[in-house]
């Protein structure tokens, strides 16, 4: 560039600003860990750490999809419990049969997806009232199709994608294949927001949808795609969730409020407009480093929702005032 | 002038980060005088306005109120010293009744409950006093905008507002309500209220004020009396520069080709719509507030589509349903309202231009390159003449005129063959509107077509090359380049009927 900008962009520094609030977060909380762990920086436990944070990123990257279109994923939480007790009465114990499985759980997801997307896009229900009704839907499906109880496990080789840790990795020493599941995920999450249209897309529907409309958006399917690729993100993290604890019918409880805390406390903006793939990413890291500080500290499992909550205030009300301050 | 000012302000300076919003303006408004303020946008006009509202607090300089200086530091303050600002936005609350919101955090109460009758009673005396015909229990949402900006007057005289600012009180007014509006205004003066007049609109300024003060780059220029300042030195103080040919000339070369043809289009709002867009040509569309006019601007762009009637586009029958077959079949829409129909004010200036050509790009579209790049919109953003720091800022910082450059380049990437405008200069300063009216004709030049929605008359006037008329839901009339204002409101009013006034259709 020859010309010399008067003042910096103002919107490519708050998406600087964006990515480095979540990623500071991250260094000091994971600074804070070691301090009572120093074993927390040899490379095996930091990629046990990112194992174990992996559903988490990826639920995160696919919320953020819903976020920058202005809308929430609540039902996600409902389809990671959905794809651990489908994934045991659908496999039931035969490992032949894993990847059919899988690609099935996905189907599911699709679906699930695809109707939240119609409904809001359409039906014109507001995204928090429609994930709402799917996530009663879809748990209330889950539990009845289980019978109220886990029944059954998982074979080895479905539970593997979530806990197998491959050791000897030339320059990385151990790699879990969680690592390369989350990494793979993020970066075609990425790929999608910034390496096709559909990121500059979504941003701008979120922001403003009826200028969009006006200007020959695809406001529908913009939506829809964001509501698909939320489901998707909760299929893998559901996948991921079986292999670390088994069947349980709460094994994605609550993950879907994490994942919105976690983009929020990145700087995405709620109601849209606003936020990158790192906002997602860091967000999450922060968050569940955050988790992993209140286990060591001892504190009881019960507190930790308490301080989420206490960090998703604080973290709108610090964007929000920054942003008044700009003005 | 021996009589004490209601308001003086002396010596205001207000700084942003960058940005020296006033610098040591002095100004004072004298009961019973409308004092006009004009300037450019980002003059400083409303930097001025919110700090008397106390909004803002100015670096340096006092302000007094009837002799009395005063430091507010919340809006409320201003409010009890009976200072009244009507913004441009209405602050209504849109499904609550007349009443409640004149009484709005002033209800009535007697022995703890509210006394609704008093209050409706009340309500109606305000209303009748600035000749609103409006029955305090309807709800504001069922009133139009003239309508809800006399409550929202009825709102500042309840507070028995002293000083009164009003800022462009007619942008969304049509001619006929702008009338009636600027009677109530001259009626408050008599009753010697002090008014603070904002307003683009020269031929209002000029009409309505005892003085005029204009702003420059934060700085007054002078103040006069009214009848010492014609429009000709306002607009040059106001620009530093002549405006010699506001409107650009008609085209020398007569009309070509048929873009779009409409015969027999109605939907809900509309009747009988007939009339045609040549290539080269500008057509402009008059009429009252409720006449119609808008609803064929959302018609002709698909967003409330004809429901009978045909339309051809390029000579062949199109029917377009939605925005997005609109744009497609190469019609862009430039919205009246920006900021909510217009813009996605928290992305880039490049993201808003950008808007279309990626919104009809297939969904794997690679962004960022060839046409989707940022060096070919930087290049069209230049060219168009779009005044930002850094095209990566958020459109939101952007001045109106700029904005609205902007939303032009997003269809002229689309490379669309018709633009649909309605309002085109709202809310734009003078330099700006010059240079958007040169954009129109140079697109139709060059052999494409315009439509034109406008409530400002000259507007029309000046750079129309037909204006058709618009009367309850049906074209009355329609007339060629050269006639006056007469025209025109006896067609919008519908004094002359379609046979009269129906010239080509």
């Amino acid at each position: 560039m020859t010309r010399v900008p008067q003042t910096t962009p103002s919107r490519r520094r708050a998406g600087r600003i964006a990515l480095n609030a979540g990623l500071v977060m991250f260094i000091v909380l994971y600074a804070a860990i070691v301090l009572f762990q120093p074993t927390y920086l040899e490379p095996g436990l930091f990629m046990n750490f990112l194992r174990r944070a992996a559903p988490l990123v990826i639920l995160a990257c696919g919320q953020l999809y819903v976020i920058l279109t202005g809308g929430f994923d609540l039902s996600m939480g409902a389809v990671a419990t959905l794809v651990v007790l489908a994934a045991s009465i659908l496999i039931n114990g035969d490992p032949e049969i894993t990847w059919a499985v899988i690609g099935v759980l996905y189907g599911m997801g699709i679906a699930v997806g695809l109707m939240n997307g119609l409904v809001v896009a359409f039906l014109k229900v507001p995204s928090i009232i429609t994930t709402l009704g799917t996530m009663l839907l879809v748990n209330g499906l889950a539990l009845a199709w289980s019978g109220g109880a886990a029944r059954g496990d998982l074979p080895d080789n479905f539970r593997n994608l979530g806990r197998l840790v491959w050791r000897d990795v030339p320059g990385l020493g151990t790699l879990p294949v969680a690592v390369v599941v989350l990494v793979g995920f993020v970066t075609l999450a990425w790929f999608g927001l910034n390496g096709t249209v559909y990121g500059k897309r979504a941003l701008a529907v979120g922001d403003n949808p009826r200028a969009s409309e006006l200007a020959g958006a695809p406001v529908a399917a913009t939506r829809i795609i964001a509501f698909v690729v939320s489901a998707v993100s909760a299929v893998t993290a559901g996948i991921l969730l079986g292999g670390f604890s088994g069947v349980s019918v709460n094994a994605g409880e609550g993950l879907e409020l994490q994942a919105i805390a976690a983009c929020v406390i990145g700087g995405a903006q709620l109601l849209g407009g606003r936020g990158s793939i790192w906002s997602a990413t860091f967000g999450a890291l922060s968050l569940f480093a955050l988790f992993t500080l209140l286990n060591l500290l001892g504190l009881p499992q019960a507190f930790r929702d308490s301080i989420q909550g206490v960090i998703l205030i604080a973290a709108v009300a610090v964007t929000a005032w920054r942003r008044r301050r700009r003005t | 002038m021996t009589v004490s000012p209601a308001l003086s302000m002396t010596g205001i300076s207000k700084a942003f980060p960058g940005v020296r919003a006033l610098d040591g303006v002095d100004f004072e408004c004298v009961a019973g005088e409308v004092h006009a303020i004009c300037g450019e946008n980002g003059a400083g006009k409303s930097t001025l306005m919110k700090i008397l509202g106390g909004s803002y607090r100015p670096d340096a300089g006092t302000i007094e109120v009837a002799g009395r200086a005063i430091h507010f530091t919340h809006p409320r303050q201003a409010a009890e010293m009976g200072i009244a600002i009507i913004h441009q936005e209405l602050s209504l609350l849109p499904h609550r009744s007349v009443t409640e919101n004149i009484f709005m955090g002033r209800e009535i109460v007697r022995r703890g409950f509210l006394d609704k009758a008093a209050m409706h009673r009340k309500a109606a005396l305000l209303l009748k006093r600035i000749g609103a015909e409006i029955d305090p229990r309807t709800l504001v949402s069922s009133l139009s905008i003239a309508l809800q900006q006399l409550v929202e007057i009825a709102k500042a005289l309840l507070l028995d507002a002293r000083i009164l600012v009003m800022d462009e009180p007619t942008a969304a007014l049509d001619e006929r309500d702008s009338r009636t509006l600027l009677a109530l205004v001259s009626t408050l003066r008599r009753e010697g209220v002090a008014i603070v007049y904002i307003s683009h609109r020269m031929p209002e300024v000029t009409a309505i004020a005892d003085r005029i003060t204009i702003l420059k780059d934060g700085r007054k220029v002078w103040t006069r009396r009214a009848d010492s300042a014609p429009v000709t030195e306002i607009v040059r103080a106001m620009v530093g520069r002549d405006l010699k040919e506001f409107y650009p000339p008609a085209p020398v070369s007569p009309p070509g080709k048929v873009l779009l043809a409409v015969a027999g289009g109605n939907n809900a709002a509309l009747d009988e719509i007939a009339f045609e867009v040549r290539a080269g040509e500008i057509i402009g569309v008059a009429g009252l507030e409720d006449s119609g006019k808008g609803a064929l601007a959302s018609a002709l762009v698909g967003d409330a589509p004809f429901a009978g009637g045909t339309m051809m586009l390029g000579g062949k029958p199109t029917a377009l349903r939605t925005p997005r077959q609109a744009t497609a079949a190469g019609i862009g829409y430039l919205p009246g309202d920006r900021k909510r129909e217009g813009l996605a004010l928290r992305q880039s200036v490049r993201d808003n231009a950008l808007l279309t050509l990626r919104s009809m790009a297939g969904l794997f579209t690679r962004p960022f390159k060839g046409a989707l790049g940022n060096a070919k919109i930087d290049e069209t953003l230049r060219t168009m003449d779009v005044r930002a720091a850094d095209f990566g800022q958020e459109i939101g910082t952007l001045s109106g005129g700029n904005q609205q450059k902007a939303i032009i380049v997003r269809w002229l990437e689309q490379a669309s063959q018709i633009l649909v405008f309605v309002e085109p200069t709202r809310g734009i300063d003078i330099a700006a509107k010059a240079a958007i009216y040169e954009t129109m004709r140079s697109f139709a030049d060059s052999g494409r077509g315009i439509v034109v929605v406008s409530s400002d008359m000259p507007e029309l006037i000046g750079i129309a090359d037909r204006v058709i008329v618009m009367h309850q839901g049906r074209i009355s009339g329609s007339v060629a380049r050269g006639a006056g204002e007469e025209d025109i409101m006896n067609l919008a009013l519908g004094l002359s009927g379609p046979a009269l006034g129906r010239t080509v259709a």
